[in-house]
């Protein structure tokens, strides 16, 4: 034959094209056509000649010869070398040193566990010590190859499981013989009977290529009297045994023994007795430990001993979801299985992290688990027949579970091919596109394997993580709401069983949301059927699933047959997950939309999220007053939308679109708009009354938070009303005119009624309680004009209009200016009285047996603290800083920094503070539904705000420490700014000694 | 679930214990003792006991939840003096919230963050303390001073005395517990003794310090007399205190040795001798947590009350011991600001923090001091540099208060309690109207 030239080698899929060009003349007449075809249709057509360049030096003359002959032969025996060449290196160098191994490869097929065990024992022999080590490494290799060689040539998605189990049962063959060499090794090996149970991947017969195999020891005398003497030859044959394998001899080493697995992990004894290991299961054992039991199997050594640990062992492991703590263990476990992954190879991860093996595995194990208990068919111990028997039980959907079936192959596949080009334990994807081409090669990719063979990893990946939710929910549904025949057919109980396991501390209840959302033929039922499962799935993530889905029943039992609805939820991607948090984590928002239905269009789309301006919402309300011609009516469409826009504010808060100072001037906006409108309403109603248009004008001013334009969810509206007398009206029926107005104002939205009301609270007011409602211009002049000391000015500090006329308005703000920002500053009189009145509040504000230290308005270091600290600073300086005159808090610490009455830092942490403080009080609103004003003390309030605040859950207690942390030093800053106290002086620095 | 554990139950059958005793400490350093039926304490190692905590000084519900205690299976030890048989035994437990998540106000748990924190430096913290008490003569009533069972002085042998038998007794019974004794002598003052406890890890010397001054207490009643770790007892004879031994360990490496070093010193140790002093003033209320305390720390001679540190200078707050050629582990500090009314948790705690910082922010270390700091005038000592500890309770309070350090180390909630609870004894000692001011200011104008 000719050589095949450089661009013919390239063509066929050779990369570097002149070393294998060389390779094949020094192949000479072994490189026949078919051999080169052969050859390039390998993974790794370059490494595949190149091995067996080495491969033909490293023969002898009869294996040469024989080899020579092998490669003309038309039989599948010179395919099986060429493709193992082709995908191992590692075994390439094996049959380099072993060239006689050859024939293992040429002829090789699955076989069974007897005849490997019988292969690997033989080769053994009676061998003690290195000779026996030896022997042992290279009859593992033999064995190796053969399966690697079946495996390369098959389908490999269809061979993983023989393959698998395979490389258990070999894996099972060479433990035996070690402890064969133990045996002949150990004195007095006769008093013990030693058996070797596989655990995890061995145990359940789908080992990979390169691994640690995980193994527990069990013993027991021979003779009943003999145990001390008896456990202490069995630890010994232990140990030889492990050394057996483990040891690194001119053969290399098997594997890594891991006997962690076994009662107390790595402080307890290496070997038990059956009723040691019993008598720990138990009482001692974890969740997880009875997890790990479920892959128990004998796989070596005394099969009577290993008979009886496993009877005993077994039954306890389908007990173990009845253990007390199951659900936390199990959320525990899983949070573990999808948080242990490095930064660094997140991106590359096949076992580890969210859709990894390891997730799969964690998954099949735990509906075993949970529905192995009352059903025998589940106890099996691979995640292939495990996914299988869910299946045929009817727990998992059958479109899922070979769904499933095939992404768990496809990710294996990917795991043993990496780990068998170099025979290295790895989980990692490569980077390297010299190795991503072969692999995509093995695949079966044969355009652009490396790109090729990443997307479908990718897309593995991603099918898994979407699998959770069907695994688990869809098949509740069915239990429930009897599905398709084919779908899987989950007895109530069952379902019962897994919504505990999940987290519903109501599983009865959910059942019964369930039955009453699904049941009809209707096609609303329909939608629900499908939707529900990931439904589910999304409130068991949230702090409170029972909440989530009593509020998502309600409200689809409301909104019926609206066609929008479930379209929307089925159609919008991400309005369903948002609906399943807002409702799962607030009780605010789900009481909100349970009245107003038909505002979950605001899931919908995050335009729909966007806060209208106060000019927007006003728009609304005019038409909706102009609509209703009654006044009843006419506030009560105010009241309506008022709710509709709160809803929009607190889904985008919960959504996590807002930050605070939007947040808040979204809630200012609303409560603006409504006492604009209802101010509208009431004016109107007065003037049909007298006949006439109003004598008077009025303006409501903000104060407080609205003022500040800092408003929280639970906040009342702060107001002062103020009205002017039109010229030449009577001065009398003004003040009637305005007294009622603002009266019927208040009632209007302070009343109970479907929609929340909004308490209008005038407490502020010139006299207090026992002053008019509302006054004139001239009498605030007035009465303002009696002040002199300088301090009473502070809570006109924050006085904004937010209604009415708005040259009234402007006309106040005139008036109290001069006031609030007087010129100089206040006298140091003021200051002390201020800093007393404050002092006097903190002894006297916080409720009785409330803290002093988590009052989040009057406690240490709250909102008041550092509020006072800025109201000081502006009665001081607004004469001379201009910036300071505003009637927020946030934004005038950074005005204060800038210019030195607070260090950056310090403005810093006041403002982190006092945010903190807001953002907790207004989490607590959402997450109760009703004002929370300290820190709570019980622990599902704590996860609840947690949540909201975007803490994880696993964390929640630092919520606390944090929260203490930072009031304590806003404090110390309030004692230096605020109170002018230097906390170091008046001590004794420098005490006499005696 | 371990073999301890196991161990633990193996051993009340065999022995016939009838009554377990869980031991946990509470914030000011009291030790607080919860009695379980041996039956009850398998449950107690899998779940912990409840038990309602608010009427514990510190343990007040951070969380509206009973709270647990569960043993500590590795402290288990069977009581020496409750007489042989039936036996009571018991064991230290950490308190830990329902969800078995451990208690902020848990002082054992405050010494466990703080040694955590050191582990993930790879570093270990191991103490050895020399605690100092006084012996007086049984009385019930405190309105006269206590009258010291001998008047012998230091190392002083005092043939067939109450203090010698005392020793004896108490030494043997510590070893009983398996506490190491390493050295015991008279001390100084009339009744005065001293015990030095073998080093051990800080959390093991902690527990020790705990069942040391129990066990001490117990020896003292059985002959007839009491014993007393008050910081001063007796105005005009040295205070009690208990100088400490500390060392950092980097695995079986001691951390504070460098061969040819100055006093064979470390790099890290020198930032560890300047981190005690630097932050010496704030952590004074938990290393000297009494008003009492103050009163020995200015009582002059061998009891430190300037921040400064010396090689064999026993004025010196910090001190570092002569090092014994080829006993290169053995490189150590001695802190001897300590005394023996101190919450040997929160204090150990403390101290590691404050050490630690001055490793990780590289403090410089300041010049020794060489000569008795005592012996300086108070100008001179500012010109060196040398400021000096707490002159009250009251003040080391507010120099706490302030302290970062020490709120991160004790945690919000301890740090809180502990703050509001040294307030008020500070508050009603003042208030007291003393011997001294009538003697003083009775008959005065």
């Amino acid at each position: 034959m000719t050589a095949p030239t450089r661009g013919a080698l390239v063509r066929a899929g050779f990369l570097d094209a002149d070393r294998s060009g060389r390779c094949l003349e020094d192949l000479g007449d072994w490189a026949t056509d078919e051999v080169v075809a052969l050859l390039a249709a390998s993974p790794d057509p370059d490494q595949a000649v190149l091995g067996l360049v080495r491969l033909s030096e490293a023969a002898d003359g009869e294996d040469r010869a024989q080899l020579g002959a092998l490669l003309t032969d038309q039989g599948p025996g010179r395919r099986r070398l060429i493709q193992l060449l082709g995908s191992s290196s590692g075994l390439t160098d094996h049959l380099v040193r072993h060239p006689a191994h050859w024939r293992e490869v040429a002829d090789a097929q699955p076989r069974d566990a007897a005849t490997i065990y019988a292969d690997v024992a033989g080769d053994v022999g009676d061998a003690t010590g290195t000779t026996a080590y030896d022997a042992l490494r290279v009859a593992y290799r033999r064995q190796l190859v053969r399966i690697a060689a079946y495996d390369v040539t098959s389908d490999p998605i269809e061979a993983l499981p023989i393959v698998g189990e395979s490389l258990a049962d070999l894996a099972g063959a060479c433990l035996d013989a070690a402890l064969g060499i133990a045996r002949r090794e150990v004195e007095g090996a006769d008093r013990a009977r030693l058996a070797v149970i596989g655990m995890g991947k061995c145990g359940g017969r789908e080992l990979n290529y390169v691994s640690d195999v995980d193994v527990i020891f069990v013993a027991e005398p021979v003779e009943a009297d003999d145990e001390t003497g008896a456990r202490e030859i069995a630890g010994k044959l232990a140990v030889a045994t492990i050394q057996a394998c483990s040891a690194h001899t001119a053969e290399g080493t098997l594997w890594e023994v891991d006997t962690a697995l076994r009662p107390e992990g790595k402080q307890g004894p290496l070997v038990r007795t059956v009723a040691g290991h019993a008598a720990y299961y138990e009482r001692w054992a974890k969740t997880w430990e009875f997890q790990a039991l479920l892959k128990a199997r004998h796989v070596a050594g005394d099969a009577e001993v290993g008979a009886a640990y496993l009877d005993a062992m077994l039954p306890m492991v389908w007990q173990a979801s009845t253990r007390e703590n199951f659900v936390q263990d199990v959320q525990a476990m899983r949070a573990r299985v999808e948080q242990y992954v490095p930064a660094s190879e997140s991106e590359r991860q096949l076992k580890l992290g969210p859709g990894g093996l390891r997730d799969v595995e964690f998954s099949v194990q735990l509906l075993q688990l949970v529905h192995g208990r009352s059903d025998e068919h589940l106890r099996n111990r691979a995640t292939l027949v495990g996914i299988e028997s869910l299946m045929r039980g009817g727990y998992v959907g059958r479109t899922d579970a070979h769904e499933l079936d095939r992404c768990y192959r496809i990710l294996r596949v990917l795991e043993h091919r990496i780990q068998l080009s170099r025979m290295r334990r790895t989980h990692l994807m490569p980077t390297d596109p010299e190795q991503l081409r072969p692999l995509g090669r093995a695949l079966g990719i044969t355009r652009d394997p490396s790109e090729g063979v990443v997307k479908l990893w990718r897309d593995t990946a991603r099918d898994v993580r979407r699998l959770y939710e069907r695994l688990f929910f869809r098949p509740l549904l069915s239990a429930v709401a009897r599905l398709s025949d084919d779908d899987a057919c989950l007895s109530l109980d069952s379902a019962q069983d897994r919504f505990a396991a999940l987290g519903y501390a109501d599983p009865k209840g959910a059942i019964g949301h369930i039955q009453a959302l699904t049941g009809g033929v209707s096609r609303r039922a329909a939608i629900q059927r499908t939707l529900l499962p990931v439904m589910l799935h999304w409130f068991a993530q949230e702090a409170d699933p029972d909440l989530g889905l009593l509020a998502f029943r309600r409200i689809s039992d409301r909104l019926g047959g609206t066609h929008w609805y479930l379209k929307m939820l089925r159609d919008e991607g991400g309005a369903a997950q948002l609906m399943a948090r807002v409702l799962a984590s607030s009780r605010y928002a789900g009481q909100l939309i349970e009245g107003a239905p038909s505002a979950v269009a605001v899931f919908g789309s995050s335009d729909a999220r966007i806060p209208l301006r106060r000019n927007q919402i006003l728009e609304v309300l005019r038409a909706a007053i102009e609509r209703h011609d009654d006044p009843d009516n006419a506030v009560r469409a105010i009241r309506e939308t008022r709710r509709t826009e709160l809803i929009r504010v607190a889904v985008a808060d919960i959504a996590g679109t807002l930050d605070l100072d939007t947040l808040e001037q979204a809630l200012t906006d609303i409560a603006a708009a409504t006492i604009q409108s209802a101010l509208d309403v009431a004016i109107r109603e007065v003037e049909r009354a007298s006949g006439d248009p109003l004598v008077t004008r009025i303006a409501v001013i903000g104060m407080g938070r609205l003022g500040g334009r800092e408003t929280g969810y639970s906040s009342d509206a702060d107001v002062l009303f103020v009205h002017d007398p039109r010229p030449g009206a009577d001065s009398g029926r003004a003040q009637t005119q305005a007294t009622q107005v603002v009266n019927r104002l208040r009632d209007s939205l302070g009343a109970s009624g479907p929609d929340p009301s909004l308490t209008v609270d005038a407490d502020l007011r010139p006299e207090g309680k026992s002053g008019p409602i509302v006054r004139t211009l001239a009498s605030y002049a007035a009465y303002y004009q009696r002040w002199s000391a300088g301090w009473e000015a502070q809570a006109l500090l924050r006085a904004a209009p937010i209604a009415g006329d708005t040259d009234l308005g402007e006309r106040f703000v005139q008036l109290i200016d001069p006031l609030r920002y007087p010129e100089g500053g206040i006298d140091d009189a003021a200051v002390r009285q201020i800093r007393r009145l404050k002092a006097r509040m903190e002894a006297e504000r916080i409720p009785r047996g409330g803290d002093r230290r988590t009052h989040f308005k009057l406690g240490r270091g709250g909102m008041s603290d550092v509020e006072w600290t800025v109201q000081l600073a502006q009665l001081e300086h607004a004469h001379e800083i201009p910036a300071l005159r505003h009637t927020g808090t946030y934004s005038l610490l950074a005005v204060m920094a800038k210019h030195d009455l607070l260090t950056e830092e310090e403005a810093e942490l006041l403002g982190s503070t006092w945010s903190l403080a807001t953002r907790m009080r207004n989490a607590g609103v959402l997450w109760r539904g009703r004002a929370m004003e300290s820190l709570p003390s019980s622990l599902g309030d704590v996860r609840g705000i947690a949540s909201l605040l975007g803490w994880p859950l696993t964390r929640s207690y630092g919520l606390q420490e944090d929260y203490l942390r930072q009031t304590r030093l806003a404090r110390a800053i309030v004692e230096q700014r605020f109170y002018d106290s230097d906390l170091t002086e008046g001590r004794d620095e420098f005490p006499t000694p005696r | 679930m371990d073999r301890q554990q196991e161990f633990v139950l193996r051993t009340i059958e065999e022995r016939d214990i009838r009554f377990v005793r869980l031991w946990f400490t509470d914030v000011l350093g009291m030790l607080k003792s919860v009695a379980v039926a041996p039956a009850e304490l398998e449950g107690a190692f899998a779940e912990g006991i409840g038990f309602d905590g608010s009427s514990i000084e510190g343990l007040a519900r951070v969380f509206e939840a009973d709270m647990l205690v569960l043993p500590d299976a590795s402290t288990f030890q069977i009581l020496p003096w409750r007489g042989e048989s039936p036996g009571t035994a018991r064991l230290f437990a950490d308190i830990r919230l329902p969800d078995n998540t451990a208690s902020a106000a848990d002082p054992r748990f405050v010494l466990q963050r703080a040694l955590t924190k050191a582990a993930d430096k790879g570093l270990t913290f191991y103490t050895h303390p020399e605690i100092e008490f006084y012996l007086f003569e049984q009385r019930t009533s405190t309105d006269t001073p206590p009258v010291p069972v001998d008047n012998a002085g230091f190392f002083d042998h005092v043939p067939h005395g109450t203090a010698h038998d005392f020793r004896r007794a108490a030494i043997t019974m510590l070893e009983s517990m398996g506490i190491s004794v390493e050295f015991s002598h008279h001390e100084a003052g009339p009744g005065q003794n001293e015990i030095d406890l073998r080093y051990a890890d800080a959390l093991s010397t902690a527990d020790n310090i705990m069942t040391f001054r129990t066990v001490i207490k117990e020896v003292a009643l059985e002959q007839g007399i009491f014993a007393s770790f008050m910081p001063k007892p007796l105005a005009n004879h040295p205070g009690s205190g208990m100088h400490t031994h500390v060392s950092l360990f980097e695995g079986d490496r001691n951390a504070f040795h460098e061969a040819g070093a100055p006093y064979q010193l470390s790099r890290t140790g020198k930032h560890f001798i300047a981190g005690i002093l630097r932050h010496a003033c704030e952590m004074s209320a938990v290393t000297n947590q009494w008003v009492n305390s103050y009163k020995r720390m200015w009582g002059g001679a061998e009891a430190p009350a300037h921040v400064c540190w010396g090689h064999n200078n026993r004025s010196a707050m910090v001190r570092v011991p002569m090092h014994k050629p080829g006993k290169d582990q053995s490189t150590r500090i001695e802190i001897r600001s300590l005394d023996a009314a101190a919450n040997p948790y929160l204090a150990y705690a403390v101290l590691l923090a404050a050490g630690m910082k001055g490793i990780e922010e590289e403090y410089e270390l300041p010049p020794e001091a060489e000569d008795d700091v005592w012996s300086l005038t108070d100008r001179e000592r500012r010109s060196l540099g040398i400021d000096p500890l707490p002159a009250s309770l009251d003040h080391a309070i507010h120099l706490m208060e302030n302290s970062e350090l020490v709120a991160e180390t004790l945690g919000e909630h301890v740090f809180d309690f502990f703050l509001r609870n040294k307030k008020a004894e500070w508050a009603a000692y003042r208030d007291q109207v003393t011997q001294f001011e009538l003697d003083q200011y009775l008959h005065r104008p």
